[in-house]
């Protein structure tokens, strides 16, 4: 059987201000992408359907692919924001913004055309704002719980600070990439920026346990602590790169999407973790409690 | 009698996931539709219920239309006529859609539910009519939210779409809005049935002094006693009603006045020539006339002779069965006092699911939970390379699917696919906390000794205790927040981290140490 194992980084030979070089100019990279889409298009993210209302419309039809949407085209009187075709089952979602037609036209029209309509989903504006305001507010009451009981847990600053910075920026980087590649905001995606919290999170406390509370030598405890961590991190990513791909081709775009950020997220964590964090730990080990 | 009491947290496993299978798959613990509440469909082997996403129908959440006035101080004025003043004032109110409830002896509620009243136009009407106020809203009462909910339910239950729930959510931010779930409907459908009013009345459209008029709501939906279901004779589809002692005596004086109940029965013509017809009965539902008819020669007879009202039955025609229907569902669900705002700017939300596609669903996201779950034990199994430490924990991974299962299936918990993708990251924590106790165990060679097994196996759980902490934390506020499906998400995943730390975490470490310690 083959077997692999977490290869063992020789940390001594970079320093504390190189290591924290490459996840800190990742999370400025970040922040300034999202800085940027907020002053461009005026949100952070790309709000999704669940948040600026619309609707969406899952459609099955017996055409190629090129006729089909010439098809959605022309059967509906209001112009169709996008239109994707999920492959495994032949059927296409479209989606209309707010205001562009009522839903129970929309419905109406895709009967007349003879399309088969396989799900309808209908937000109205106020309602996705609505939704907007309370997912945000979920997030940061989140975080800030997750930062309180982490002080809590290890009552020391740098250490502490060093978890809720990881956090923070294994947030922020999948925001950024959401941005880039055109994913939107959706429940889904929050629920997964949501969930890295609680899986990013488990490997700083990790670390920072073998380093802190016990004997040994600092760069063998860091090394143990790696081979957990990166072993569940490794995990987790292939859970959900398995997930992504299948939702995807099922076209199941609730699972698709937290699979996706999940990826993004436990990728920026595997960074953050063995990089920042553990340079802040390493000066504060070293320099900081003997200063 | 040791050896219990050293592996007990195995035992209290292998009971628990008995517990589970029994709750699973056992055809006498089948929750019902009672318990599953929320439009849930029990299929297949096991005692699992979906929700809509996952076996198909329609979803409806929307506010309800309307304005407020609260704290009006009305003294003694009786409240019908408040309403009556205050729809008088308004143009787009009719007497029905102004609901005056007494809170205290002085001051009442005023709602008025017509589309497309506003806050102001409320307030300047009150104070034109020497009405003073504490303040106007958007929105009405909770006497009101409730009685929309009975007569849904009602609609729903009358119309035979078994299954359908119909609850009152309240957000956060404090928005009340109207849940309505009917699972293998036609959003259509449903959007019809709950959009409606479903006012029913008869109105005598005859003629006075040479012209036509219309005496209205001479039967009103509080008139009838018993009503029937649709049926269908050779004079047309119909419903039977029984109108009440006191209404009827009222309504055969108001047909034998307008000459409705004239010698020889009536003929009525009011769609081909509504100018020259002979008085009518028209049934108006939702202010729009779905039958007009005259009177038979024998009824006539009894109505002028007075003795119809000592036996006052009465057939209700439509025009199709459909209409009959309708008319008798709502006749039977009684009137909404508000509508389901839908379509507006700040209206409610729907989704449609077809079974069909919901089918797919359920079999697409429950094959892809089985890959993501073989990519993990994969993976586990290349780490370890030995079946000793992987095989369990594999096995532990899945127990607490099958708890959650279990669980879901115990309490009638209708699954949708957030829940499923909580079960999926479930596994995702689940075997990174596996990962930590295996590591930590095996740490510096094998572990012959209980004791230091015992140490070690502490060390590891502060950890998975403050991971567990943490996600559970961070799951809450989705938990608590209606953002709609993803209450399942967190709840499920909350719950299988619970499961994790009290149950299965700690029987795997037995597990281990059976599996790894010599002495006993």
């Amino acid at each position: 059987m083959v077997e692999f194992d977490v290869p063992e980084v020789d940390y001594t030979r970079y320093t504390n201000r190189q290591l924290a070089a490459v996840p800190l100019a990742l999370l400025a990279v970040s922040l300034l992408v999202i800085a940027g889409w907020t002053v461009v298009t005026g949100s952070p993210v790309n709000p999704g359907l669940d948040f600026t209302g619309g609707t969406e419309l899952r459609i099955a039809l017996d055409s190629p692919d090129g006729q089909a949407r010439e098809e959605i085209q022309a059967a509906f009187s209001a112009e169709p924001e996008s239109i994707r075709s999920v492959p495994s089952d032949g059927t296409y979602i479209v989606t209309f913004q707010s205001g562009a037609a009522t839903t129970s036209e929309i419905e109406q029209q895709a009967e007349a055309a003879g399309f088969q309509i396989r799900s309808i989903d209908a937000v109205s504006a106020a309602f996705g704002g609505e939704t907007q305001q309370q997912a945000l507010l979920g997030v940061v009451v989140a975080f800030l719980g997750m930062s309180v009981l982490v002080f809590l847990m290890f009552r020391t600053f740098v250490p502490s600070i060093a978890v809720v910075i990881s956090a923070f920026s294994d947030i922020v980087i999948p925001i950024a990439l959401m941005n880039l590649l055109g994913i939107e905001l959706s429940l889904g995606t929050v629920a997964a920026l949501l969930m890295i919290i609680g899986y990013s999170v488990d490997s700083d406390i990790l670390l920072n346990n073998h380093i802190l509370r016990r004997s040994g030598d600092f760069y063998e405890s860091t090394y143990r602590a790696m081979r957990t961590g990166v072993t569940m991190t490794l995990t987790s990513i292939a859970a959900m790169i398995v997930m992504t791909v299948v939702a995807t081709l099922f076209g199941i775009s609730l699972l698709a999407a937290i699979g996706t950020v999940l990826v993004f997220g436990l990728t920026a964590d595997l960074i953050n973790t063995y990089l920042l964090n553990l340079s802040l730990l390493r000066w504060y080990k070293f320099e900081g409690v003997a200063r | 009698m040791g050896t219990i009491r050293d592996n007990w947290r195995i035992l209290l496993l292998v009971v628990v996931l008995i517990a589970s299978t029994f709750a699973l798959f056992s055809p006498t613990v089948n929750a019902g539709e009672s318990a599953g509440g929320a439009g849930t469909a029990s299929e297949g082997i096991t005692n699992l219920q979906y929700g809509l996403e996952l076996s198909g129908g329609t979803r409806i959440r929307a506010p309800l239309v309307g304005v407020t006035a609260e704290e009006v101080e009305v003294d003694t004025a009786d409240s019908r006529d408040v309403a009556r003043e205050v729809a008088a004032e308004l143009d787009a109110a009719d007497p029905s859609d102004v609901i005056v409830r007494s809170t205290t002896q002085t001051t009442a509620t005023v709602e008025v539910t017509a589309e497309g009243v506003t806050t102001q136009q409320l307030g300047s009407t009150l104070d034109s009519l020497g009405y003073s106020y504490g303040s106007v809203r958007e929105g009405v009462t909770e006497p009101t939210r409730a009685e929309v909910v009975r007569v849904l339910e009602n609609k729903i239950n009358e119309a035979g779409l078994s299954g359908g729930t119909v609850q009152q959510v309240t957000t956060a931010t404090g928005g009340h809005f109207i849940l309505v779930e009917v699972p293998n409907e036609d959003r259509s459908d449903v959007v019809d049935l709950v959009e409606s009013r479903g006012s029913v009345r008869v109105d005598i459209y005859y003629r006075e002094n040479g012209t036509q008029t219309t005496r209205e709501g001479v039967l009103t939906g509080d008139d009838f006693q018993n009503i029937g279901t649709a049926q269908e004779s050779e004079r047309g589809p119909f419903v039977p009603v029984t109108v009440r002692d006191q209404a009827a005596e009222d309504f055969q004086a108001a047909v034998v006045e307008t000459g409705v109940a004239q010698p020889g029965g009536t003929t009525c013509t009011y769609e081909q020539n509504p100018a020259g017809t002979q008085p009518c009965l028209l049934v108006i539902v939702d202010d729009q006339v779905v039958n007009s008819f005259g009177m038979s020669p024998g009824l006539a007879q009894s109505m002028s002779s007075g003795s119809w009202a000592d036996d006052p039955g009465f057939q209700l025609t439509t025009r199709n069965f459909s209409e009959a229907q309708t008319v008798s569902i709502n006749l039977r669900a009684g009137e909404l006092p508000a509508r389901l705002d839908l379509e507006g700017e700040d209206g409610g939300t729907s989704s449609f699911i077809s079974p069909s596609q919901g089918e797919s669903f359920k079999t697409d996201s429950v094959i892809t939970g089985i890959i993501a779950v073989l990519a993990v034990a994969g993976v586990v199994f290349v780490r370890y390379g030995e079946a000793k430490v992987a095989l369990p924990m594999i096995v532990t991974a899945f127990s607490e699917v099958l708890i959650l299962l279990g669980f879901a299936a115990g309490i009638g918990y209708a699954l949708n696919l957030p829940a499923i993708a909580g079960f999926i990251a479930v596994i995702g924590t689940g075997v990174d906390d596996l990962i930590i106790i295996a590591d930590e165990v095996m740490a510096e060679g094998d572990v012959s000794s209980r004791r230091i097994f015992q140490s070690r196996f502490k060390k590891a759980f502060w950890v998975i205790g403050a991971a567990a902490a943490t996600t559970v934390i961070a799951m809450s506020p989705l938990a608590v927040l209606s953002l709609g499906d993803l209450q399942g998400f967190a709840i499920f995943t909350i719950l299988g981290v619970l499961v994790g730390v009290l149950l299965t975490r700690p029987a795997y470490g037995d597990i281990l140490r059976v599996l790894l310690t010599e002495d006993r």
